[in-house]
């Protein structure tokens, strides 16, 4: 079988290995806008990073990144720090996100930290905090929610 | 406005497309308007592979729809205020009906419900085949008024100059 987030052997093993890398592989528009993981410096979990890229521009003026793009980012963020950091392997569906925009978003690098507020057994709820210069003054806060599918359901 | 004329719905169109074909990610992405009225405004994002979120089983990224509204709903306040203003997103609500799918260009409808002094409030919609919605989306804009708003932004957009991106969507 194909790697892919249905195949319940590959998820189990990249999720033990940490191996975001094979995930955001299988994720286009994520690469597209460049998206990377670095670890967290205060814990054991992930930052999330967007790159600075001129594709992701969104007011010329400013210049400043495009505010669906900073959604985005932090959409992949979720749901890749969710795959991580449920008890089992989950397939997240995103069911709907809300995003306040802070600050100005320039053309810099930007980083997010996700938490996991609630993992039921079929909805997950997460916030997600993005930033540039200083994660205490964010860009744009996110809370997300998710149907946890069971990766042997095919098509759920 | 233009020439102290207020500018029609082919005007908008026009304008609105220099607007989204200025900003580089959907300019990348080939996001073209189809029509401006001062209550809706729709657009084309047509397919490339670029907007898949699961390649093994071909759906569209949740984030495109996403940036997709943002671009939509930010779009459609321009015509509904008395003089181009910039409006940034203050909030941004979507839900998830359905996922997209790879192969089909998604089609992206705003409209504007009410406009005050500081905010102007949207709601859009997107679907791929007609009465098939794929999400919803509500989008709050803030106002900063002519003050705060760069000389000749107005003028950018309605500027009496071809736009021939159009020609390289095709």
């Amino acid at each position: 079988m194909r790697e892919g987030f249905e195949n319940v052997d590959w998820l189990e093993r990249t999720r033990a290995e940490g191996d975001v890398d094979a995930w955001l592989a299988l994720i286009p528009y994520a690469r597209r806008i460049g998206v990377s993981t670095l670890p967290d410096p205060q814990g054991e979990g992930l930052l999330f990073r967007l790159d600075p890229r001129e594709g992701n521009v969104g007011n010329v003026l400013l210049p400043a990144l495009h505010g669906g793009v900073v959604a985005a980012f932090m959409e992949t963020a979720a749901t890749l720090d969710l795959m991580l950091a449920t008890r089992m392997p989950r397939l997240p569906r995103i069911v709907d996100i809300s995003i306040d925009y802070l600050r100005t978003a320039r053309l810099a690098p930007t980083l997010a930290r996700c938490s996991l507020q609630r993992e039921g057994r079929r909805m997950g709820n997460v916030r997600v905090c993005a930033w540039q210069e200083s994660e205490t003054t964010p860009v744009a806060t996110a809370r997300l929610h998710f149907v946890l599918g069971d990766p042997g359901d095919a098509g759920a | 406005m233009i020439h102290g004329q207020t500018p029609g719905d082919a005007d908008w169109r026009r304008a609105l497309t220099r607007f989204v074909t200025v900003i580089p990610h959907t300019r990348e992405l080939g996001l073209e308007v189809l029509e401006v009225t001062p209550e809706v405004t729709t657009m084309r994002l047509p397919w490339s592979d670029d907007l898949l979120g699961d390649t093994a089983r071909g759906l569209v990224h949740g984030g495109v729809l996403t940036m997709l509204l943002d671009t939509v709903c930010g779009s459609a306040v321009l015509p509904a205020l008395p003089a181009p203003e910039v409006c940034p997103t203050l909030d941004l609500r979507v839900d998830h009906f359905r996922p997209g799918v790879a192969g089909l260009a998604i089609l992206a409808e705003a409209r504007v419900v009410r406009v005050t002094e500081s905010v102007v409030f949207t709601e859009g919609s997107l679907w791929q085949e007609t009465g098939r919605p794929l999400a919803r989306g509500i989008g709050n804009f803030v106002r900063l008024g002519p003050r705060n708003t760069p000389p000749g932004f107005a003028e950018a957009l309605f500027a009496d100059v071809a736009i021939d991106e159009e020609g390289d969507h095709a």
